[in-house]
């Protein structure tokens, strides 16, 4: 081992491990690129007509997922054709503007996809003084609900939120108010609906609430948001149904589309008819959660990822990547197994374009065309042609291989055979004239094992190039390239012997 | 389990392919003298200035136009050798014997046309022997007629006398016999017989086919221990020579014996192959740590390089 190599190669290892330390410990990137993430699909469909007035501008605001701490938007997607869609952050909320000029029974669509992460909950900043809604009710009535809350001054704010909740329901906890108290606050209750009389019980006990519209989490297609309120406990925002006044068990998850007073969906210049909203479970992987989350961040290795990069151009990257995986690869089977192949790197770009053929397909065809090669190249040898030419030939032979089995593979349906193309052909005929120089020269079994070494050589790297998470990896920690590099400077110096090693010099090794 | 098989390796001081790479070829050998035992007009060139003997240089065709040219430059010559330039373990090598009504005679008696044989020049010219594919001439030297102390154990063809040197000491040696399987030709992975010679003695020992031990010729049936190499000492000293003619310290020395000339410098090897190990049974890990330990003055002139091989590298046994 040169020391300096290894040097090299651990100062590698370091700086990868940095980087990928840096982007999960600091960044939050996963750790585990397997484990799956609950995520909720909104969508929302709007319909409208427009009021017949000509050349009039529509406006359709609607509440959207917020993206609060421990929410997550990752996607958002917006099908509203010629409508210009904005999103304005308005207090609280988040609001999708849709404008322009309306044509006949025109829809608005939109998706999102929400992650909900309990464990990444920022600590939330108490509400200011704005979170307290206006008082409704007048002065005697204010006067009542004090009288009415006073008794359950001396109680902790969870208690004090239970007496709350009981009172509304018309459940009197000791000491009872007295008889002219309880009647005229039925009659409060009566004026301003249970719900407004809970807001002003609230209010006068001193607890920040606020009318929130959006969903309770299940799967389902709805029409009418789910109203409750938030009510700020001394540490947190906790939801309470609006009409009895309990709070929500934790297991209930709620997505809040619009905090306040203002209607979840509203529409000036035209008529609206009909919001449909659809919640759904999905399930995506750790990394998939992250593309969007990394696209739109502001952090400099989130910047300089590649989930930066326009897309048509990222898929050039995901099979990129994972040329350095194979030729790993390629490089331990060859020096520390000991696997014969035809030429170096011609197992990888085999791998490669098996991730378009399969694998059968792909080894079966590579087969079939290095037959066919060989025994034309056996024909066309007595006719001593020119290296050049006859490697072209070759060559164009290949190529013609591939047309008749697109052809056959369109006739059939058999989209492998179609796939062809992306086989490496210079590579291919270069095999069929080695393989033909190989059989002559040291005999059909020496050309087979050869052969048969490349198939396997090149099969695993196209297993191993299938790990969908690895390849994924490579892609969200690209400084993995470094840690390949430091494995092929130590690999570049391993001496030991290789496994076939074992074999062809049994007899040696037997003596002592 | 493969940890135990690795140790049994290394115990028995074989040398694995990794390590002749790492180790041995890119510290010892420069890259840029290279070229010296690539091609072999050049290796030709460095033997002439040595005073080493090679077998004579008929021919050079170096370009596609002066293919035609050949036959004029051969005019009286009944036999030669046909061969790249730059070509590879044996490849692309064509041994003529006779000329009949303008054909040739392969040495296996097979008759080939003209056509075929500048057919032949063509590819080596263009390249499809040499080592990377590059352009190439093709060399037409003597044929070697070969000493009959290889007689009795050679199937047509001409057996040579591989040498391992390392740092200019001659470390371990074989002769390798043409066989039918080789068509002639003496390369291992062709199909020829190995048989290791002690250095010290200059007498075969055992020999091995296609990684399979054997002890008498597959082809005449003689018994291959125990043949007396002629020139033996000679044949040493022209291979320890090696490394002042090149300044490679790993290299494999071929060498043939012809009846008439004593032997002659065929090639020189910067990558030998390891097969010898087999052929000789015995591992040459072991030998080149042995010469890395030989006290500085051995290293001083090829004839103390040669003494102190002949001294430390004799089989003990048989």
């Amino acid at each position: 081992m040169t020391r300096s190599a290894f040097w090299l190669a651990i100062a590698l290892f370091l700086v990868a491990f940095c980087l990928i330390g840096y982007r999960v410990l600091r960044l939050g990137y996963p750790f585990l690129p397997t484990s799956p993430v609950k995520a909720w699909g909104l969508s929302m469909e709007i319909f409208f007509q427009p009021t017949g007035k000509d050349g009039k501008e529509m406006e359709i605001k609607a509440g959207l997922p917020q993206g609060r701490p421990g929410e997550a938007v990752i996607e958002q997607r917006d099908v509203s054709g010629s409508l210009q869609f904005n999103i304005l952050s308005e207090g609280l909320n988040q609001i999708g503007v849709w404008s322009g000029d309306p044509e006949e029974g025109r829809v608005i669509s939109y998706r999102a996809t929400v992650i909900l992460n309990p464990k990444r909950l920022a600590k939330p900043k108490p509400p200011g003084p704005d979170s307290f809604p206006a008082i409704i009710a007048d002065k005697s009535e204010q006067i009542l609900a004090r009288r009415l809350v006073e008794r359950w001054k001396s109680l902790e704010a969870p208690e004090k939120l239970k007496a709350i909740a009981a009172t509304a329901k018309g459940v009197w906890r000791k000491p009872l108010p007295d008889d002219n108290d309880l009647k005229q606050w039925s009659e409060i209750q009566k004026r301003y609906g249970a719900e407004g009389a809970l807001m002003i019980l609230l209010r006068v006990a001193d607890f920040p609430v606020r009318k929130v519209q959006g969903f309770i989490l299940t799967e389902s297609a709805i029409t009418q948001p789910d109203r409750w309120f938030a009510v700020w406990t001394g540490q947190r925002w906790k939801p309470m149904q609006a009409e009895t006044g309990d709070l929500y068990p934790e297991s209930v998850r709620l997505l809040p589309l619009m905090i306040g007073d203002t209607s979840l969906v509203s529409i000036s210049g035209a008529k609206l008819q009909e919001v449909r909203w659809g919640l759904s479970k999905q399930t995506l992987s750790q990394w998939r959660s992250h593309f969007e989350r990394i696209q739109r961040s502001t952090r400099f290795l989130d910047r300089w990822s590649l989930f930066t990069l326009p897309n048509q151009f990222q898929e050039s990257f995901h099979i990129l990547l994972l040329v350095p995986i194979g030729v790993l690869m390629i490089s331990v089977l060859r020096n520390i197994v000991g696997f014969p192949t035809f030429g170096i790197f011609m197992p990888v770009l085999m791998a490669l374009a098996f991730r378009s053929t399969g694998l059968g397909y792909g080894l079966g065809i590579f087969a079939g065309v290095v037959f066919i090669g060989y025994m034309v190249r056996r024909g066309i040898d007595r006719l001593r042609l020119l290296l050049v030419p006859r490697l072209s030939f070759l060559i164009t032979l290949v190529i013609l291989a591939f047309t008749v089995s697109a052809l056959i593979g369109s006739k059939f349906g058999i989209r492998e055979f179609m796939a062809v193309g992306l086989l490496p052909f210079v590579i291919l005929s270069m095999t069929i004239e080695r393989f033909f120089i190989l059989i002559e020269e040291s005999g059909a079994v020496q050309a087979l094992r050869t052969a048969a070494g490349s198939a396997a050589v090149a099969a695993i790297t196209y297993k191993i190039l299938e790990i969908d998470p690895l390849q994924l990896t490579f892609f969200v920690y690209p400084e993995l390239l470094l840690a390949i590099m430091g494995l092929l400077l130590l690999l570049g110096n391993y001496s030991g012997y290789r496994l076939s090693e074992i074999l062809r010099f049994k007899i040696l090794g037997k003596k002592s | 389990m493969i940890f135990r098989q690795f140790l049994s390796l290394r115990n028995a001081g074989v040398l694995g392919m990794n390590r002749r790479n790492t180790q041995y070829i890119m510290r010892h050998n420069q890259r840029s003298s290279f070229p010296l035992v690539d091609d072999k007009l050049l290796t030709k060139k460095l033997a002439l200035v040595h005073g080493i003997p090679t077998p004579p240089l008929y021919h050079v065709v170096s370009h596609h136009g002066d293919i035609a040219g050949f036959e004029r430059a051969l005019v009286d010559r009944q036999e030669f050798v046909l061969k790249p330039a730059r070509g590879g373990g044996g490849s692309g090598i064509i041994l003529i014997t006779d000329r009949r009504d303008g054909k040739f005679v392969t040495q296996s008696g097979k008759v080939i046309s003209r056509d075929e044989i500048r057919y032949h020049i063509s590819d080596i010219l263009s390249g499809i022997y040499s080592l990377e594919g590059l352009e190439d001439k093709a060399v037409i030297e003597g044929l070697i007629h070969p000493d009959q102390a290889f007689g009795r154990v050679t199937y047509e063809g001409v057996p040579d006398v591989r040498i391992i040197v390392y740092r200019g000491i001659p470390a371990m040696a074989m002769v390798r016999l043409p066989t039918r399987q080789s068509d002639g030709k003496a390369n291992l992975h062709r199909g020829a017989v190995g048989v290791g010679i002690d250095i010290g003695r200059g007498k075969t020992m055992d020999g091995v086919r296609r990684s399979g031990a054997i002890t008498h010729h597959p082809d005449t049936g003689e018994l291959l221990r125990d043949i007396e190499v002629p020139f033996w000492e000679r044949m040493l000293l022209m291979s320890a020579q090696s490394i002042d003619m090149t300044g490679l310290g790993y290299l494999g020395v071929d060498l043939v014996i012809d009846k008439k000339d004593g032997p002659l410098l065929l090639e020189l090897n910067a990558r030998p192959g390891l097969q010898i190990q087999i052929a000789n049974r015995k591992g040459l890990l072991e030998r080149l740590e042995m010469i890395d330990r030989a006290p500085k003055e051995v290293f001083l002139s090829p004839e103390k390089r040669v003494g102190w091989s002949i001294q430390n590298f004799t089989e003990a046994c048989s």
